[in-house]
């Protein structure tokens, strides 16, 4: 009587732990298809307008790539697809740098979600204080373009 | 030596003047250079890095035991007993100065340190190098036993004050040379309370997050400054030599290498290393830091 008790508690257990397998790789494939578009950007007037006083400098771009692979590209991605190595653990996805949607931000919207920045994608005027450095990571992200 | 010193310096300066056309060429601006080093620490040493105000920088920096020691049957010291560890927090309130305080477990040193960068290099080349100062003030942290019988709270002191002297030669290559002076309150019998040591410390890059890293440490022998008849084996201290691996992304700083003395505080370094690398006393060590914006 008591080894029938116990082969059915370990078959449960292994019932149980079967049934935590399932749910976990169901999770797995279930977290990036709950991540969802961003909201549209609210930027201010100001930002807008602004341009970006270093375009074409080469040196920069340089800066600007090697910026972009520090702060960048973890979640953004090596081409700026999106598909970063800390992309999928993001609530909002993290957009896509070559298509032509994002290319239309003015350098100035790009300024302001660089620097300011909301919600997930913190703006990174703090840990890169000069103005210089964040225009040379915008001028980088136009090379993303295809 | 003290010439060769001198030659030294006029060699890094000339050398330094010539790379520094590029710059002036690039740009005709008067802002810091960009990055001078990927982190404010390399293997053992400082660098005219300085976080921008308000980081707090979480450092964990590890020793395993020596490489050539017992072999494979301790996997090369990864698993020896005696490794040492730091543990670290270091605090950027304004621009350009830095104040942290850490325990290491060899000694149980607390320790207090400072680096304030004092110049830094410009774009233009019209301040060619950057200049820092750093000090370390520890405590000895053991019971008081380990002090001898006439034991009172300052034989636990120990100070170590630095003169670092930088320059960003291009984006892949940054150098600095270092002064230091090292002071212990209480040392063992037949060894120096003091030593003035020089260092030179380099970084290259090869990708924009990679680069190779290096630093020499060496005490200098001079007599007029030595408590002892003469410097043996026992009482100089050897120069510490390490080369590694960094990699730098925004909150991280990682840095794996090998390196010779096991100290951590650059103090411990300069009086009490007895490894000599030319023997091939070398140990794994890492460094890893986490940076806070506030």
């Amino acid at each position: 009587m008591k080894l029938k008790m116990n082969k059915i508690s370990v078959n449960k257990l292994i019932g149980l732990f079967v049934l935590i397998l399932f749910i976990g790789a169901l999770t797995a494939f279930m977290i990036p298809q709950t991540q969802k578009k961003g909201a549209k950007w609210v930027i201010p007037e100001k930002y807008k307008k602004m341009t970006n006083p270093y375009k074409g400098n080469k040196r920069d771009l340089k800066l600007g790539k090697m910026l972009y692979s520090k702060y960048c590209k973890s979640c953004h991605g090596s081409k700026g697809l999106g598909d970063g190595s800390k992309a999928l653990q993001l609530k909002t996805l993290p957009g896509n740098f070559s298509t032509a949607e994002f290319q239309a931000y003015t350098d100035g919207e790009l300024y302001y979600m660089t620097a300011v920045g909301r919600d997930e994608m913190k703006g990174y005027s703090k840990k890169i204080p000069d103005e210089e450095n964040i225009w040379a990571i915008i001028s980088y992200l136009r090379t993303l373009k295809k | 030596m003290k010439q060769i010193m001198l030659n030294f310096i006029l060699a890094f300066l000339i050398i330094g003047s010539s790379f520094a056309q590029d710059t002036l060429k690039a740009k005709k601006s008067d802002k810091p250079v960009n990055f001078p080093w990927d982190s404010d620490l390399l293997i053992d040493n400082q660098t005219t890095l300085s976080q921008p105000a308000k980081t707090l920088d979480f450092i964990i920096q590890h020793r395993f035991g020596l490489v050539n020691q017992n072999g494979i049957s301790d996997l090369f010291g990864i698993y020896a007993p005696g490794a040492n560890i730091r543990l670290g927090l270091n605090y950027t309130p304004v621009k350009n100065l830095t104040i942290g305080y850490g325990l290491t477990k060899k000694n149980m040193y607390n320790d207090f340190q400072a680096k304030w960068l004092v110049i830094e290099q410009t774009r233009s080349n019209r301040i060619p190098v950057a200049v820092a100062l750093f000090i370390d003030f520890a405590i000895d942290g053991r019971s008081d036993n380990a002090f001898g019988t006439t034991y009172t709270f300052s034989n636990r002191f120990s100070y170590f004050s630095q003169l670092i002297v930088s320059r960003k030669f291009s984006d892949w290559l940054s150098l600095e040379i270092t002064a230091s002076f090292t002071h212990f309150n209480m040392v063992a019998t037949g060894r120096n309370h003091d030593n003035i040591g020089v260092g030179i410390n380099g970084q290259i890059k090869f990708s924009p997050q990679s680069s190779i890293i290096f630093q020499y440490d060496a005490p200098l022998k001079i007599q007029g400054i030595s408590e002892q008849t003469s410097f043996t084996e026992t009482n100089a201290a050897k120069p510490n030599f390490g080369f590694g691996y960094q990699v730098e992304t925004s909150g991280h700083s990682i840095q794996i290498y090998f390196t010779t003395a096991n100290g951590i505080l650059p103090q411990d370094i300069y009086l009490n290393n007895f490894n000599d690398w030319k023997k091939g006393d070398f140990m794994l060590g890492f460094t890893i830091t986490r940076l806070w914006n506030f």
